[in-house]
This record gives structure tokens, C-alpha cells and sequence, in this order.
């Protein structure tokens, strides 16, 4: 099955094509996904900079009503899938979902463990390390953050507010995104690179192939006819045209032909003239 | 290059010593055949290997012991799975490259032993960077891909060497 031309020819090119063109695209896919998650974290790092920066004026004047207010309004957006405020001890002081309230959070979980591996809680970590991706209870896909709300000197030398000046992280603010838009975006990127890939492999293993066929298999098929032909006794000179070397080939068979058939007639004829 | 140098051993004895009785050209011939199945064979047995070592690469190497933090303080920091990645489509591009011209030029022998070293290093490093669930397709198509052809490299070289020895055998047993 292998073992004629066409397939020697074709086999080697369209594997390592097909092979090279799929490790290139999965790759190129992979990447686009990292950007767009790193984009993805990046952009929720500055919402939730921005959700510390608007909450810190009611955190600072103890207005518990209007951080409730503020919270559940950002809660409430579409794509917000959970939005809490931690104090240091890892209780849930706010949410957007107000059965979560009160509760305490393992330091060991991910999104905290993060900063409480080691014996001192680290200070500061980079944004993809405060990012975790994980599936909810509603089976949602969530890229959360946790974003340390820091001790300032108006928290700590405030009159109203009891923060010592020593205490660097006062809580923690933990958001979390559906990631189902970047998701389905990903999955049409991915159907498009199939597409792209198969347009791909059918153009140029079709065109290997297309090229082959015409410039060599089928002009070498038909010298072989030829051939069998002037074998079998038939001389004429109508061997394939269009190809140098074919063209060659079948010119010097025929020459070889001509000049063997007539000189078997010259021996017939001595041997007539013996006779 | 076994069996050229074969050739080359023959073609210098003289006609009076060199000449083979029909009886040991057969058991040359085949010994020959012997030699180049088995190379169809190593090259089966390289590619189930790799096969094993992408079952525990899709596993995510859970068999293996998770890398404790002196190690990877011993290790150092990882390259980032994006350099990685150039590094996978550079070793594949060469790799089939190297393999075409060894179709041309090369011996009939099975040389994918070392991308199974490679390949296994890419899955390594991988894991080591925690980024092999998002690339563990690329390293195992590159490596179906380098050890199908050279599979098919040597398959093709040696089924038709195979076929000449046949026929001088078969015209021997005439």
C-alpha cells in the first residue's frame, strides 16, 4: 500500500505538515489563552484597587450602611460572582451574598495560602500570584482576586479608628469574575484555528500532491505504457512530452527500440541474402 | 551502513577466496533480514515507550512526588512556559528537518531514541513550571509526529532492503 510512488512522496510531507502545523496552533492557542488570562487578572486587580479606593472613605468613618451599599452594588453587576471583605482574623466582615457573612475562611484554601504559607504572612505578591481560577457551586468558571487592603497613616492616626500603626494588612478584599465571555471567547478561537488548520493542510498537502501527480506520477505512468508497449512490439514515437527528464527517457527508449528493430532487420535480411 | 559495509567486505575479497557458498549467502541474507526487522521493531517498541510516558504526563505525574521547596530552591526559578514553547516548535522543526535528510543520506537504523530523552524533558519541564495541563497536546502531538516519521523512515528503508534480500534469496533457492 506504501509502497508505490505516490504514497513514498506524500506519507513523509503530509505527516510532518499535519504534525508541525497542529503543535504550532495548539501552542499559538495556549499563548493567546495566557495573555488573556493575564489581561483578565490585570483588569480585576484594578477593579478591586479601585472597589479598596471607593470603600476606604466609609471604612474609615465606620459607615457600615454605605460599604453595604457599595459592595452589593458591585455584587449585583453582571459577571461579579462574589465580592468580600475579610478582616485579618479571615472572617467575612461584608459580602455581596449576606449568607457568607461571619463566616471564617481557611488560611489554607487557595487565595490565602498564597500569603499564610510560611511562618509570616508575605506583605506583597504580584498580581497572577494573588489570581486563582476555580468552578463555583452554581458550576461557574470565577478568576477571583485577593487584594490586601493596607494600613495607611489616616487608618492608624485617625481619631475614630483603633488600627495600630504596626499593623501593615488590615483585611482583605476577595473578587471574583465569571470567566465564561473569555472562555467562549477561547472556544470560538479555538474552532477558528481548526478551520484555519485544516484550510491549511488541505492547500498545501493538495497542492504537493496536485503538483506531484501532474509533473511526475502521471508522466511516469505513461512512460511506463510506453514502454510496455514498444516491448510488446508496437514502434512509435508518442512517449510523454512536458517533462524534461521523462521526455528524455522516453526519446532515448525509443532510439534504443529503433535502432534494435532495425538492426534485427538488417540481420533478417543477410540472413535472406544467405539463404 | 551494516549493509554497505557488508558489500564493501565483499567486494574486496578475490574471486577465489571471496566467492560465498550458496549455503552462507543465504545465512548472511539472512541474517541481514533479521537484522533490519528487528530495526522496524525498536522502532515500535521506542514508540510505545513514549506512549507510556505520555500516559503519566496526561496524569499530570501524580505517581511522582510532588517537588519540595529545596529542590526547587536547588533547581532554581523556571523558564516560562511561553519560552518553553519556542524552545518545543524549534526541537520539532529541527528534528523533522534532521529526519528529511536522513531519509536521503542516512542509515537504515532507528535513531528516536534520543526524542524520547527530549521529549520526556519538554513534559519535565513543564511540569516543573505547573503549565503541563495546558501543554501537554503540543509536546504529544511534536512527539507522535517525530517518531511517526522516523517510524516511517526506517520502515520504508528497511521493507525495501528486506525485499532485495528476498529476491536474491528467493533466486539462490532457485
Amino acid at each position: 500500500m506504501f509502497n508505490n510512488l505516490a504514497s513514498k512522496a506524500i506519507v513523509p510531507v503530509a505527516l510532518s505538515l499535519t504534525g508541525f502545523v497542529i503543535i504550532c496552533s495548539l501552542i499559538l492557542c495556549s499563548s493567546i489563552k495566557e495573555d488573556l488570562l493575564e489581561t483578565a487578572v490585570q483588569q480585576e486587580t484594578n477593579l478591586a484597587a479601585t472597589v479598596v479606593t471607593s470603600t476606604r472613605y466609609a471604612m474609615m468613618t465606620d459607615d457600615r450602611k454605605n460599604l453595604y451599599h457599595i459592595i452589593n452594588s458591585i455584587g449585583d453587576q453582571e459577571g461579579v460572582e462574589h465580592l468580600r471583605i475579610f478582616n485579618k482574623e479571615g472572617v467575612i466582615m461584608f459580602s455581596s451574598k449576606p449568607e457568607e457573612l461571619n463566616q471564617v475562611v481557611d488560611k489554607s484554601t487557595a487565595g490565602c495560602i498564597e500569603c499564610h504559607s510560611g511562618s509570616e504572612p508575605a506583605l506583597r505578591l504580584g498580581s497572577m500570584e494573588l489570581a486563582r481560577r476555580f468552578v463555583n457551586a452554581q458550576n461557574r468558571n470565577v478568576l477571583a482576586i485577593t487584594s490586601p487592603i493596607y494600613n495607611d497613616s489616616q487608618c492608624s492616626a485617625g481619631e475614630c479608628h483603633f488600627h495600630p500603626s504596626q499593623q501593615k494588612v488590615l483585611g482583605t478584599l476577595d473578587i471574583g469574575l465569571s470567566t465564561d465571555s473569555m472562555d467562549s471567547r477561547l472556544l470560538t478561537l479555538r474552532w477558528k484555528m481548526i478551520v484555519f488548520c485544516i484550510m491549511i493542510l488541505i492547500l498545501s498537502v493538495g497542492g504537493v500532491s496536485a503538483l506531484l501527480r501532474r509533473n511526475l506520477l502521471i508522466p511516469i505512468s505513461q512512460l511506463m505504457d510506453y514502454v510496455k508497449k514498444v516491448s510488446g512490439g508496437s514502434l512509435d514515437n508518442d512517449y510523454p512530452k512536458g517533462v524534461n527528464e521523462v521526455e528524455i527517457l522516453g526519446e532515448i527508449y525509443f532510439d534504443m527500440a529503433r535502432e534494435k528493430h532495425l538492426a534485427e532487420m538488417a540481420l533478417k535480411k543477410s540472413k535472406k541474402a544467405d539463404n | 551502513m551494516f549493509l554497505r559495509r557488508k558489500q564493501k567486505q565483499n567486494h574486496h575479497l578475490s574471486p577465489d577466496e571471496g566467492v560465498l557458498s550458496p549455503d552462507s549467502r543465504r545465512q548472511e541474507i539472512h541474517i541481514r533480514i533479521r537484522y533490519l526487522k528487528k530495526q522496524i521493531r525498536y522502532g515500535q517498541w521506542w514508540m510505545a515507550l513514549f506512549f507510556l510516558v505520555s500516559l503519566g504526563a496526561a496524569a499530570n505525574f501524580r505517581f511522582l512526588p510532588p517537588i519540595s521547596e529545596e529542590v526547587r530552591i536547588f533547581l532554581g526559578a523556571s523558564p516560562s512556559p511561553s519560552l518553553i514553547s519556542i524552545a518545543l516548535i524549534v526541537y520539532a522543526f529541527s528534528a523533522l528537518i534532521l529526519i528529511f535528510g536522513h531519509m536521503n543520506t542516512g542509515p537504515r537504523r532507528f535513531r528516536g531514541w534520543s526524542h524520547i530523552g527530549y521529549l520526556s524533558a519538554f513534559y519535565l519541564f513543564y511540569y516543573y513550571t505547573d503549565a503541563l495541563r495546558d501543554n501537554f497536546w503540543p509536546v504529544f502531538i511534536a512527539g507522535l509526529t517525530i517518531l511517526g516519521l522516523e517510524n516511517y523512515r526506517v520502515w520504508s528503508g528497511c521493507s525495501e532492503a528486506i525485499k532485495e534480500e528476498e529476491k536474491v534469496l528467493a533466486y539462490l533457492e532457485k
